[in-house]
């Protein structure tokens, strides 16, 4: 087999892109882990893995796997900008709910050369291991794991498997994908050469990273989850009706969207497990969950806008 | 139907609220302890009328008319014959209630008597009254003569009546009130509480650096300002000050608790934006 030999740098329409934006990621913040402080490297010999010969095209191949709102966006995503794609999701779907683009490939069986794969599971954690174990024992050694990191930490998913140098955290929700930025934790195992691919794969994907350090919610999941919590438990005291906080919040503080609506396009389930995760984690009584949230999550109801008057 | 509007107060929120009125026509009384403040409270409406003219947003034979209807007064009594009377005072439980004292002698027995306060309760500013059904808050935002929204406090004893003339009142000033109970920071305090509060623990807990979570909330959040910019532009001991409030009002209710930042800040002088420094360097900009 040829499995080993290197790909020849005929496509070399994403390595340009990535050329031209790695000045920008040496970033003046030093990300404050173990394995990143101990040595540097030359940025500009680093390159999102090319895909291997077997493999029947030129380019490079991600691989997703999770939620299915979250893995369909990525999936999009990736193709749209020159990837090769190929997905899998934790439950069926029917044929009426895949409406994926045409290339995208689905397969349960994770294909042996993938140069970036992608794990986007924050709800249950439990598939989340499986999906993280399956992707180990398939990924060649120089390709970086992406893991959702926002219910449980990258540091914490990487005692999971083997090859812990490979896995990096994101903060993924649904929504969170269409933005220009993306927040990305390393682990205490993570090593610049992987952090430095990552940061490069985001910026083929037209995105720019900012490294936080590895914690339960990191940094927008937890601000917005809380915020939304709040409102829930002003909804529960009846301060104010729904529609009207959602008014208060955009008319008032100038926020983009009311949290009563942001918590419906981020999907209840996801906000519950997010501050589920942060109760659990940070153990502390600001970070209980307002109670018609919990029940409003575990039976699939929220106020849609305006469903109050 | 009312005509008259009572103002106590001609601070940047009272003389706002004057010329809101005053260009929705209503007759305004605006009340301040000496001519002095009064006189600049005029010439600052003049000087915004004189913008709007110059933007083509209000004819020019409106001017005088405008004026004429905001009329100073240094007597309290004056106010007397006022359907609705708001106060915007400093944001002092003691200096409030003692006014409200007053109104409640000096006003008829109808008028709504509001209070413009945003962190305090309209619950203890209404105790000193012999009526506290008509008491009821009207919390404006900034800047009063863009900011649509009106936060419309029922204090614990306001009556309905007292509710739907004030929501009445905000509608006459081209204003959207939602109506709240009166609980600590009301509705849009406390429930953006959260972006300032969990952004200063994930600084506090070394998550991630100040510029790195303004960064973060702006292009994922979709917010135009980052939390740490918005308390500099505040103050940070307007900001201190407002959280102290808050979790006091709440008895240590832990989701309201201050950070520790906030209070070394103030210590140390960093003020935000007022005193060049804050969470941010504004030295270069003076």
């Amino acid at each position: 087999m040829k499995k080993n030999k290197k790909k020849p740098e005929k496509n070399t329409k994403t390595t340009a892109k990535v050329t031209e934006a790695s000045s920008k990621s040496t970033r003046k913040e030093v990300p404050r882990t173990p394995s990143l402080l101990t040595k540097k490297h030359d940025l500009q010999k680093v390159e999102v893995p090319r895909s291997q010969e077997s493999y029947k095209s030129d380019k490079a191949l991600v691989y997703l796997v999770g939620e299915a709102p979250m893995v369909e966006q990525y999936a999009e995503l990736c193709i749209a900008h020159g990837y090769d794609v190929c997905v899998s999701w934790n439950e069926p779907l029917t044929k009426k709910q895949n409406t994926l683009s045409p290339g995208i490939i689905i397969s349960s069986t994770v294909p042996e050369n993938i140069s970036v794969a992608i794990e986007l599971t924050n709800i249950d954690v439990l598939t989340k291991k499986k999906n993280l174990e399956k992707l180990a024992k398939a990924l060649p050694e120089t390709a970086p794991i992406l893991s959702s990191s926002i219910t449980i930490t990258a540091t914490e998913q990487s005692a999971w498997i083997a090859g812990k140098h490979r896995l990096v955290g994101i903060a993924a929700l649904p929504t969170f994908i269409d933005k220009p930025l993306v927040e990305v934790a390393p682990t205490i195992y993570t090593p610049m050469e992987t952090l430095e691919v990552v940061s490069r794969f985001f910026l083929t994907l037209g995105k720019e990273i900012e490294i936080v350090q590895d914690r339960v919610g990191m940094v927008l999941p937890r601000i917005l989850c809380q915020v939304i919590n709040e409102a829930a438990f002003a909804i529960t005291e009846d301060i104010a009706a729904p529609d009207d906080i959602d008014k208060a919040l955009t008319l008032g503080m100038h926020f983009p969207l009311g949290p009563i609506e942001w918590a419906e396009q981020i999907g209840l389930d996801q906000v519950y497990a997010v501050l589920k995760a942060l109760h659990t984690d940070l153990q502390e009584e600001r970070y209980r969950i307002a109670p018609i949230l919990k029940q409003m999550a575990l039976t699939g109801v929220w106020w849609k806008q305006s469903s109050t008057h | 139907m009312f005509k008259h509007l009572g103002i106590v107060g001609a601070g940047t929120m009272g003389r706002g609220i004057a010329q809101l009125a005053a260009l929705s026509k209503i007759d305004v009384q605006l009340y301040d302890v000496n001519e002095t403040i009064l006189r600049r409270a005029i010439e600052r409406i003049k000087a915004d009328l004189r913008k709007m003219i110059n933007l083509g947003n209000l004819p020019h034979e409106e001017f005088s008319a405008t004026l004429e209807r905001i009329r100073t007064r240094t007597s309290l009594p004056d106010l007397g014959h006022c359907d609705c009377i708001i106060e915007s005072v400093i944001e002092d439980i003691r200096v409030k209630k003692d006014l409200f004292k007053h109104l409640d002698a000096n006003t008829k027995s109808t008028a709504v008597l509001a209070s413009t306060t945003s962190s305090l309760s309209i619950t203890s500013i209404a105790a000193m009254t012999r009526n506290p059904e008509r008491v009821i808050g009207l919390h404006f935002f900034h800047p009063v003569n863009t900011a649509v929204l009106v936060e419309v406090v029922k204090g614990y004893k306001t009556n309905t009546e007292t509710l739907d003339r004030a929501i009445e009142w905000v509608k006459l000033l081209g204003k959207y009130p939602i109506t709240v109970k009166d609980t600590p920071g009301f509705i849009a305090s406390r429930i953006s509480l959260p972006l300032f509060s969990e952004a200063l623990r994930l600084l506090g807990e070394n998550v991630a650096y100040a510029e790195q979570i303004d960064n973060i909330v702006k292009k994922i959040g979709g917010f135009s300002t980052g939390p740490f910019e918005t308390l500099d532009e505040m103050g940070i001991d307007s900001a201190l000050a407002e959280t102290e409030s808050l979790y006091d009002q709440s008895y240590g209710e832990p989701r309201l608790r201050p950070h520790p930042i906030l209070k070394q800040m103030v210590e140390s002088g960093l003020l935000g934006k007022k005193s060049a420094k804050g969470f941010f360097n504004y030295e270069e900009m003076k």
